[in-house]
């Protein structure tokens, strides 16, 4: 087989993908990416402004087909009748896990990944979270501190678009933003009557996502449909589809070619060095090869882990495939805010609030290390609560054109700790569809994180109750780990080659030309949404590649 | 129509209809008559008032699509049942079926299945949800999910182009309290 050769290979071509294709290639590489997934028609495929009303189900979705073939991926709030499309095939995809501890594995195959229906928030780490494996020993060391990524955060973020609010918290970073979406008039009560109650302690602002308030790099602002997770025809949120990818396209250096499932990071032991990668076509099961002098995997944590894992190259420390990290969510209350009944919004904010974290940042909680954030806000309940509701006819019809009461709904997102009990292996048996190992997954919540799920209980119904809202309610779910979709780890990143898999750079300690940027490098996982962090490490990683490669050091 | 909010002017002039439409499908699950039971109901549940009712709004279309698809076959059979028993009670009032029955009648027997399934609520928790509240809930979740339910009645654009965070009630739903 003739092996067509590049400068790089990116795997994947999702939200570290499309940035390291757009930086290699925009730094002077010709380069292949490789999507496991179909392309995307925008004009076609997205249906964010298909009423329900079209939908055979209006909404309710394809239940028994779902069931079949989306087992896992109906879990997830976004794969509905509209996008479930956007996820993958549970019976083509495998993975396995004991019945008794479910890891829910949520993935997307197609040109752009899960940069098509992510969820959009984006948050800066400081030095609180760089830190704090050093500092209770949990983990290994982050190779890295604030000021390592704090340009390549702002790089990003000018790119990409931030839409948010400059709050001066040292423990959440300010940004590049683009002038903050609005509180609703229930969230302006809760925030001013938080600052009375709590000082600078709890602070509330309105989400900081990558969606545009105004036009930015060639795109429009937000129209406020609300569904960004069904694709955006204007491209006011940011995926690597509508951004990335083009930029990389531009330089005219970039090759994307999909349904190209990658089985094999080609290793020469000699040398010690990548050569290429294998991969089979998706659709055709032709057998593939590319030649690349340096590869980037960027094909999410747990496909860039089973890469390494098939390639057996990377695993020197004995920790590849260890140390798994999810958010855990799902501690909060919700409550009515009384009064405001005049008042209500007009359109669809795709946005909520947020409140950074307040717990170990200055006092040490007696309880749990780390701590959490909470998203949620304010909203008044619509023609839904008419199930609850005595009655028919024109009267419940009347009643239920004037919206409910304000309801304000504070939800946790904390930090787990790295364990190396929590991990990923090859799975003896079980096999893709294209004949690749599958991943065996092992990961529970621990009582650190089970004790911080308690707390956001409590700290949640404090601040309702600061803020004058009756019927509060407290909840503490038990979201199996996965869910929140910020799995990461696994291929952590570390100052010791004997107990790391990635250096300061990115790079393989066993293999110096090949990068892994996706969630898979984290040596711990802070409280916030990481895709921006993914995203800046990229960006740095390709820099530096580059950079080497022109010395004639990789 | 959804294209006359602004801020829309960017946006492609045809929505993608791409999905499977509703309109003009057979029905597969309900006869004749029990179509016309379930349009009767949803109608009495969401009439017409300055805004079209269940009826305009394909709510029996979708509650047959729901009985023949997505429904287990024990669930579609309950369903059936509960319709069949709307039928006996409007017997046993009038000697009629619930469609000929009038209306006075027709509202009688929902009431008297109303009061029914909250005692059973109330009483037992875990109970197999009522026909009752069976047939409200796919009437209310299949008419506000309707063309007219959310352009006409709720007053929610697909486009709404905007983002107002503080706005007055009437002015955000006009015909709301």
């Amino acid at each position: 087989m003739a092996v067509k050769s590049y400068d790089a290979i990116v795997v994947g071509s999702g939200i570290t993908g499309g940035w390291a294709a757009k930086e290699l290639t925009e730094r002077g590489l010709r380069t292949l990416v490789l999507e496991a997934g179909g392309p995307i028609d925008p004009a076609k495929d997205y249906v964010e402004h298909v009423p329900p009303w079209q939908l055979h189900f209006r909404g309710w979705g394809d239940r028994k087909k779902i069931a079949r073939e989306q087992p896992i991926q109906k879990h997830c709030y976004a794969c509905d009748e509209w996008s479930g499309k956007f996820f993958v095939n549970d019976i083509e995809n495998p993975y396995t896990f004991d019945a008794a501890q479910p890891f829910h594995w949520i993935r997307g195959r197609q040109v752009g990944g899960r940069s098509i229906m992510w969820g959009r928030q984006v948050y800066r780490w400081s030095d609180l979270d760089f830190e704090a494996n050093l500092k209770d020993g949990h983990g290994t060391d982050w190779p890295i501190r604030y000021a390592d990524i704090a340009p390549w955060y702002s790089y990003v973020e000018r790119f990409i678009g931030i839409s948010g609010e400059r709050l001066g918290l040292a423990q959440l970073p300010d940004g590049e933003f683009l002038p903050p979406m609005p509180l609703n008039c229930a969230e302006v009560h809760v925030r001013d009557r938080l600052r009375g109650a709590f000082g600078g302690e709890r602070v509330l602002t309105i989400g900081r996502c990558a969606i545009l308030t105004q036009f930015h790099n060639g795109r429009a602002a937000c129209h406020y449909c609300g569904t960004c997770e069904r694709g955006c025809i204007t491209h006011s949120y940011f995926n690597s589809l509508a951004s990335t990818l083009p930029a990389g396209r531009k330089t005219g250096r970039l090759t994307l070619r999909p349904h190209s499932v990658v089985r094999e990071v080609v290793y020469d032991a000699q040398r010690g060095r990548a050569t290429g990668v294998r991969a089979v076509d998706a659709l055709s099961g032709e057998e593939l090869e590319f030649g690349a002098r340096v590869v980037f995997l960027c094909a999410s944590a747990l496909e860039s882990t089973r890469l390494l894992l098939l390639s057996k190259f990377a695993d020197a420390s004995g920790q590849l495939g260890r140390n798994l990290m999810d958010h855990t969510m799902g501690g909060g209350a919700g409550g009515t805010i009384p009064g405001y009944e005049d008042q209500w919004v007009y359109g669809n904010r795709p946005n909520g609030i947020y409140l950074p974290r307040f717990r170990n940042v200055k006092a040490q909680h007696p309880d749990f290390l780390r701590g959490y954030c909470f998203q949620g806000g304010a909203a008044r309940s619509d023609w839904g609560r008419g199930n609850s509701m005595e009655g028919f006819g024109a009267g419940l019809k009347m009643a239920l054109r004037t919206p409910g009461p304000w309801r304000m709904s504070f939800y946790g997102f904390g930090e787990c700790l790295p364990n190396p009990e929590n991990r990923v292996e090859l799975d003896s048996q079980v096999k893709d569809k294209w004949g690749i190992p599958a991943l065996r997954i092992q990961c529970v919540w621990r009582e650190n994180e089970r004790k911080m799920l308690q707390d956001m209980a409590v700290t949640a119904a404090e601040m309702l109750e600061a803020s004058g809202a009756t019927d509060i309610s407290t909840f503490v779910q038990d979201n199996p780990p996965g869910l929140t979709i910020h799995e990461m780890g696994t291929a952590r990143m570390g100052r010791d080659p004997a107990t790391s898999v990635l250096n300061a750079n990115n790079q393989c300690h066993d293999a110096p030309n090949v990068f892994v940027t996706d969630g898979a490098c984290m040596a711990s996982s802070a409280n916030q949404n990481p895709s921006i962090t993914y995203m800046a490490l990229t960006a740095r990683a390709a820099a530096f590649a580059v950079d080497q490669l022109k010395r004639g050091e990789l | 129509m959804l294209l006359a909010m602004g801020g829309a002017a960017a946006l492609p002039a045809a929505l993608p209809r791409i999905h499977i439409q509703v309109r003009g499908r057979p029905l597969h699950a309900l006869g004749a008559h029990q179509a016309e039971t379930v349009a009767t109901i949803a109608e009495l549940i969401i009439p017409a008032t300055n805004t079209p009712g269940a009826r305009e709004a394909q709510v029996p279309e979708f509650i047959d699509v729901i009985l023949a698809e997505w429904y287990e076959d024990a669930d579609k059979e309950r369903f059936l049942a509960g319709l069949a028993d709307v039928d006996e009670r409007s017997r046993s009032l009038t000697g009629k079926p619930f469609i000929e029955a009038g209306e006075a009648v027709q509202v009688a027997v929902l009431k008297g299945m109303e009061a029914e399934a909250i005692a059973l609520r109330e009483a037992d928790k875990q109970a197999p949800t009522h026909f009752w509240h069976r047939i409200k809930s796919l009437t209310l979740y299949g008419y506000y999910n309707s063309e007219p339910g959310n352009l006409q009645e709720l007053k929610r654009p697909v486009l709404p182009g905007r983002f107002d965070p503080c706005l007055e009630l009437g002015a955000a739903r006009p015909g709301a309290l």
